[in-house]
C-alpha cells in the first residue's frame, strides 16, 4: 500500500469526504548528480554570506524580499509559513465544471484520493456523483503552507486531485515573435497533409511508448564503466525542408506502404487508457468512439471521404 | 522576447519544420532571496570539490551516475546527447490521436512552439491547420535536458502548444488505493441523485480568470505589513498534532439534504429554474422539501433530517460539526 501525504476532508455543500492523499506520478529519470569533472569527486553546495565571506548554518539564514536593488524585507521561515495560517485540512470545493471546458495546460501536479477513516461510503458517493455528472469539482486546499486551487473528478475507480495553475501563470504567446509564412499553404498541400495525418491515425496507448532514452543512458553508463570511451557522433541538425509538397507526398509514400506497423492493428487491443490498469478503464467521458478504419491499410488515394471528415468545415 | 528553451526540428514524415520552444508557464511566484540573518548581506551557493575544498567554475562540473559498487561513471553533455543524436534535436511526430484520449494524468508541463523563420512558418503553418480541422493533437518525442519527453502537440491561439507528457511507468496505477472499497457499503440512489442535485447547483463555467492565487496574494500582504515595520503574528504551530476527534461515519444523507437546502435558500434564482426544479421534485418526498422551508434560518436547525439508517455511532455527532465549516 502507498503511503499517504495528506489526511483531510474533501468537503461539497455539507458533505464531508474523509480522504487521504497519494502521489499519483513519480520520475523515472536517471538519477544523476553533480560532479567534478577533473577528479571526480562530489560537489557540494556551499551558503556563504558575500559580505563575510564565511559559510552560514541553516538556522542563520532568512529569506528576504528584495525591494528595491540591494534592499530588502526580511521574513523569517515561520513568517513565510504563516501566509496561510493554520492548515485547515480540507479540500473545499467552491464550483463544479464541465471537465471538457479546462484546457489541459491548467492542470499542474496529480495525486490519487484514496478514502480515509470511515470515509469508505462518503467516498463511494462522491466518485458516483462525479462520475455520472461528468463534471470536476474545483476548490482549493493548503498544502505544505501553501494555497492551492485544485480539480477533482474521476479516472477509473480512483477521486484524481489534480493542483492547477492559474491563468496569469500561462502565456499564450501573445509576447512572441511569430514569423509569418510568404505564403499561405495550398490546397493540394493541405489535402495531402490531411491524408498524413489520417495514415498516423492511432488511438493513445501510453503503454506503447517506451522511454528508450533511459535505456540508451543506461547502456552507454554501463559501457563506459567498463571503461568504454563514448564516441559522440557528429551533431544530428536536420537541414530544413525547402520543397513541402514533394516532402509530404514521400512522406505518404513511405507511412503508407509497409512501414506502417503496430498502430490500428496494435490499438486492437484497446485496454485501459487510464493508468491503474486493470481497475477498470472508464476514459474520460466520452472517450473513444471506436473508429472507422479510415487511413488503415497502405495505399489510399486522395479521397475526400478517406481524410478524415470529423473535424469538418 | 522571451528567450527559447530549446531549437530544433519538429518533424512528421519527411517535413521537418525548424521550431523554438518556448514555456507557456510564466513565473509569478514571489521570490526571496537567501540572507545571512546576523547582517542581512545576501547569500551566494558556491560549488566546492568535496575532495580539494576548492570553489569548481561551472564548466568543470559534469554529471555523474553512482554503480552499485560506489564507483562512479561521469558523463559529459555530449555524452548524453550521443545516447540519442536524433532525439535531442528533432520532435519526431509518430501518431494523431483525439485529444480526450490522453488522460489529464498524463500531463505535465505546457510549451509553445514558434517557428524558426519565414520558410519554416510556412510548413508550420500546414501542420497547424491540418490538425486543427482533423481535431486531432500529435503524438511525439524528443530529449531536453537528458530527459526524454513524450509529447502532445495541438494548435492553440494561432500556435502549436506543445505539453511534455509522464511515460506510462511514471504514472501509479490507483489499485492499491481503491481496493478496499469494493466492499464499503453502495450509497443509495437516492443519495447519488442529491448529490448530483448539488454539483448542478454548484455548477459554473469553467473561468479561470476568476480564480486569484490567494497565496501569492497572503505573501504580499506579509511583505506590505513588514515593510511597514508591523509585526507578523506568526500562529503557533502546534507540534503535535490536537487529537483528533474520534473519527465517526458522517451522516451522509443529513448532510446532502441539509446541502441542498441552503444552496437552495442562498441563491434561489441564481441556476435557472431547470435542474432545480427537477431535483427538488425528485427528493421532495424525503427531507428536502421539509429541509428547504427552514433555509433561511439554516444554521440553527442541523438535527439531521432524518435518523440514518446506518446505525452505528452515527448518532448526530456528525452532523454538529457541520455548523461553522461553510461560510454562512
Amino acid at each position: 500500500m502507498p503511503r499517504s501525504i495528506w489526511n483531510g476532508t474533501v468537503a461539497f455543500g455539507l458533505v464531508r469526504v474523509p480522504v487521504k492523499l497519494y502521489s499519483a506520478t513519480e520520475s523515472k529519470r536517471i538519477p544523476l548528480r553533480e560532479r567534478h569533472g577533473q577528479d571526480g569527486a562530489a560537489i557540494e553546495h556551499r551558503r556563504v554570506c558575500v559580505k563575510e565571506g564565511k559559510e552560514v548554518p541553516y538556522s542563520e539564514v532568512v529569506k528576504g524580499y528584495e525591494v528595491s536593488e540591494g534592499s530588502y524585507v526580511v521574513l523569517t521561515k515561520e513568517e513565510v509559513a504563516s501566509a496561510e495560517g493554520p492548515e485547515a485540512h480540507v479540500v473545499e470545493i467552491e464550483h463544479f465544471v464541465d471537465r471538457e471546458q479546462i484546457d489541459p495546460a491548467y492542470y499542474e501536479r496529480s495525486y490519487y484520493l484514496g478514502p480515509g477513516k470511515l470515509g469508505e461510503e462518503a467516498y463511494v458517493l462522491l466518485r458516483a456523483a462525479l462520475e455520472r455528472s461528468g463534471r470536476a469539482g474545483i476548490g482549493r486546499f493548503v498544502f505544505h503552507n501553501k494555497a492551492h486551487l485544485v480539480a477533482i473528478r474521476t479516472v477509473g475507480e480512483a477521486i484524481v486531485l489534480h493542483t492547477m495553475r492559474f491563468a496569469d501563470e500561462l502565456s499564450w504567446g501573445e509576447e512572441l515573435e511569430r514569423p509569418q509564412p510568404e505564403k499561405q499553404p495550398s490546397k493540394l498541400e493541405l489535402d495531402t497533409a490531411q491524408l498524413l495525418l489520417a495514415q498516423l491515425d492511432a488511438e493513445f496507448e501510453p503503454e506503447s511508448y517506451a522511454n528508450t532514452y533511459r535505456d540508451a543512458v543506461m547502456a552507454m553508463i554501463e559501457k563506459k564503466a567498463k571503461g568504454e570511451a563514448i564516441e559522440a557522433p557528429e551533431s544530428a541538425r536536420i537541414a530544413p525542408e525547402g520543397d513541402l509538397l514533394g516532402a509530404l507526398e514521400a512522406s505518404l509514400a513511405k507511412t503508407g506502404g509497409a512501414k506502417k506497423p503496430k498502430r490500428r492493428s496494435a490499438a486492437a487491443g484497446r485496454g485501459s487508457k487510464t493508468p491503474g490498469g486493470d481497475n477498470g478503464p472508464k476514459a474520460p467521458a466520452g472517450g473513444k468512439t471506436p473508429k472507422t478504419a479510415a487511413g488503415g491499410k497502405g495505399g489510399k488515394v486522395p479521397q475526400k471521404g478517406d481524410t478524415r471528415t470529423r473535424g469538418g468545415s | 522576447m522571451a528567450r527559447s528553451l530549446w531549437t530544433g526540428s519538429l518533424s512528421f514524415g519527411l517535413v521537418t519544420v525548424p521550431v523554438g520552444l518556448y514555456s507557456a508557464v510564466r513565473d509569478r511566484d514571489i521570490h526571496f532571496n537567501l540572507l545571512h540573518g546576523p547582517d542581512s548581506s545576501p547569500i551566494e551557493t558556491r560549488r566546492v570539490c568535496a575532495h580539494e575544498q576548492t570553489e569548481v567554475p561551472w564548466g568543470e562540473i559534469v554529471k555523474g551516475y553512482e554503480l552499485q559498487d560506489g564507483r562512479w561513471v561521469l558523463l559529459s553533455d555530449a555524452d548524453l546527447e550521443a545516447a540519442a543524436p536524433r532525439k535531442s534535436h528533432t520532435i519526431d511526430i509518430e501518431a494523431f490521436v483525439e485529444e480526450r484520449e490522453i488522460d489529464p494524468l498524463y500531463l505535465d508541463r505546457p510549451y509553445l512552439l514558434v517557428p524558426e523563420n519565414e520558410v519554416a512558418a510556412r510548413a508550420y503553418a500546414l501542420l497547424s491547420e491540418a490538425m486543427a480541422s482533423s481535431g486531432k493533437v500529435a503524438l511525439g518525442r524528443f530529449v531536453m535536458r537528458a530527459k526524454e519527453n513524450l509529447v502532445s502537440i495541438r494548435p492553440r491561439g494561432g500556435l502549436l502548444a506543445l505539453t511534455t507528457m509522464r511515460f506510462h511507468d511514471e504514472v501509479r496505477p490507483s489499485t492499491e488505493i481503491v481496493k478496499d472499497l469494493e466492499e464499503a457499503p453502495a450509497p443509495s440512489e437516492e443519495e447519488i441523485e442529491n448529490a448530483i442535485a448539488i454539483i448542478a447547483e454548484l455548477e459554473v463555467p469553467f473561468e479561470p480568470d476568476g480564480y486569484r492565487d490567494e497565496h501569492r496574494a497572503h505573501l504580499e500582504a506579509i511583505i506590505k505589513r513588514k515593510r511597514k515595520g508591523q509585526k507578523i503574528a506568526v500562529p503557533k504551530q502546534e507540534p503535535t498534532k490536537p487529537a483528533e476527534p474520534a473519527p465517526v461515519a458522517p451522516d451522509l444523507m443529513g448532510a446532502l439534504e441539509e446541502s441542498l437546502a441552503r444552496i437552495r435558500g442562498q441563491a434561489p434564482d441564481k441556476h435557472g429554474t431547470s435542474g432545480t426544479a427537477k431535483a427538488a421534485s425528485k427528493a421532495g418526498t424525503s427531507g428536502t422539501a421539509k429541509a428547504a422551508g427552514k433555509a433561511g434560518t439554516a444554521g440553527k436547525t442541523k438535527t439531521a433530517a432524518k435518523p440514518k439508517r446506518k446505525a452505528p455511532a452515527a448518532k448526530k455527532a456528525p452532523a454538529k460539526r457541520t455548523g461553522g465549516a461553510k461560510r454562512a
